[in-house]
């Protein structure tokens, strides 16, 4: 029983307001993953090294950015800092929520990545004459980055996902927090729901191709 | 014709026609019970008692209604933001959820005259030397998104500039939190919750800084916008509820003092 009438022109006239958001959920999905992946290379160094000073921080991250909900650990940004007399704006927490979460998953795609590697390459590399440094360089990361960089360009759709959880620490400027608000106002709740869907679907998409178009440029044989 | 064909006859248009002239009233009266979507964050209006069971005005008013029905009452929690997909999905026959009854939203839902009517107050916390809704000018303030003090507190906040913000919450919960973390410096919510909150004492120094110079808002119980027989019955259970005294009544018992005018002078509705 859905006893609905669609007012599809009432959610077309939100769609200037929704486009707004859908940028700036872009952008906090973009920037989270500019600073997670420079997160992520230091934690995966950190969890590489020997010193436990570095080994048991960086271990402790990933830890709990991958085994707790991505909504926890942006309402403890917002809530749990809160009562700590630390308050972060819904759109600092939101992304400092959503970059502790890529941090630890991108950490161990590049771990990972990084292991995939036999060790005896960069030692034919050495007995051809190449340093260390030339050796990583050359051998190493082009290798490193094919591995890791599917795996990255899916926590960034997924960073595009989470960033919905803001509305939750009161983020009223991303699709799903304009959304909700107009929701509220007109409750057209349905139409409006579908289009923010749509809209999700497209971004996600968008980056995806874009992905699949840098990767074939970057990594052909 | 003959007796058996008449009878017959009368039997298929019985049949036919039954079910199709059902309507939401008929559907409640012969399921015998009344599925009434409450939000339970709202005090007095609705919230839980120390056994989870689910008290408050709202709650009182379903089950006067299911009483004046025949029926059991039961009460579907409902947060504010989903009211019309309860409604819709047919997971709750009515809202007795204080609804404003803005014209925007009756496009998508149906109104009963009013059955309630809020005042708002600034509500704050010690110390922020906010005494008036004046003075809340240039600060961070918040509500619960979309509601009709959220509406107007986040325009008059733009009118002014001077820096200040708004910030909308999921729920009246997280507004207070806020509140009382110092993410903002003050709310506007109706005069009943800002009681019922200061009067709890579950949140530690809050204080009520004045009142919000709004037109009342007049909530009204919903339904689907096609469900006339049940917007009727609807609209004459809440006139009886004034009419017999019991509105004042379950003023007294959740709020406290005079019940407020539910009309307007010199309109009907």
């Amino acid at each position: 029983m859905f006893d609905y009438t669609f007012q599809w022109r009432q959610a077309y006239r939100a769609l200037p307001q929704m486009l707004d958001g859908a940028l700036v959920t872009l952008q906090i999905a973009v920037l989270s993953m500019v600073i997670g992946v420079t997160i992520a290379v230091i934690l995966a160094v950190a969890r590489n090294s020997h010193s436990r000073w570095l080994y048991w921080p960086a271990t402790a991250w990933v830890e709990v950015a991958r085994n707790t909900p991505a909504l926890f650990q942006i309402y403890m940004a917002h809530f749990g800092l809160g009562s700590f007399g630390i308050y972060l704006s819904p759109y600092v927490a939101l992304l400092a929520g959503i970059t502790f979460n890529n941090a630890g998953y991108l950490c161990e795609t590049f771990r990972g990545a990084l292991r995939a590697i036999p060790d005896t390459q960069v030692r034919a590399g050495r007995s051809l004459g190449m340093g260390q440094a030339k050796a990583f360089r050359l051998i190493v990361l082009p290798q490193m980055l094919r591995i890791a960089f599917l795996p990255t360009t899916n926590q960034m759709v997924w960073a595009i996902l989470m960033t919905s959880l803001g509305v939750t620490v009161g983020m009223s400027t991303d699709l799903t927090g304009v959304t909700q608000d107009l929701n509220s106002r007109t409750f057209r709740t349905f139409e409006l729901f579908a289009l923010a869907a749509v809209l999700y679907y497209a971004i996600a998409k968008a980056v995806m191709l874009g992905a699949r178009l840098l990767a074939w440029r970057l990594f052909r044989y | 014709m003959n007796s058996k064909i008449i009878a017959s006859g009368l039997i298929a248009a019985a049949v036919l026609v039954g079910p199709a002239t059902a309507d939401k009233l008929d559907d409640i009266i012969a399921s015998g019970t009344l599925r009434c979507a409450v939000v339970l964050d709202f005090p007095p209006m609705g919230s839980r008692d120390e056994n989870n069971e689910p008290i408050g005005f709202d709650v009182d008013y379903c089950n006067d209604l299911a009483k004046a029905l025949g029926v059991e009452a039961e009460i579907v929690e409902t947060p504010f933001p989903d009211r019309i997909p309860a409604l819709v999905s047919g997971r709750a026959d009515v809202g007795v959820a204080s609804t404003s009854d803005t014209l925007e939203r009756a496009k998508t839902v149906g109104f009963t005259i009013p059955y309630f009517a809020f005042t708002n107050v600034v509500l704050t916390r010690d110390g922020t030397e906010i005494d008036s809704y004046e003075s809340l000018k240039g600060k961070t303030v918040g509500s619960v998104a979309g509601t009709y003090e959220a509406i107007a507190l986040e325009e008059d906040i733009n009118k002014w500039g001077e820096g200040g913000s708004f910030r909308p919450y999921q729920s009246q919960a997280d507004v207070f939190l806020a509140l009382s973390q110092g993410q903002i410096e003050a709310t506007v919510v109706t005069s009943t919750v800002a009681s019922s909150i200061v009067e709890s004492g579950k949140y530690e120094g809050l204080t009520i800084g004045g009142d919000a110079p709004y037109i009342p808002d007049y909530v009204s119980l919903i339904t689907l916008r096609n469900e006339y027989g049940l917007l009727n019955y609807l609209d004459l259970f809440v006139n009886q509820q004034v009419r017999s005294g019991r509105y004042q009544e379950l003023y007294e018992k959740w709020v406290g003092g005079e019940a407020p005018d539910l009309t307007i002078n010199k309109v009907y509705r």
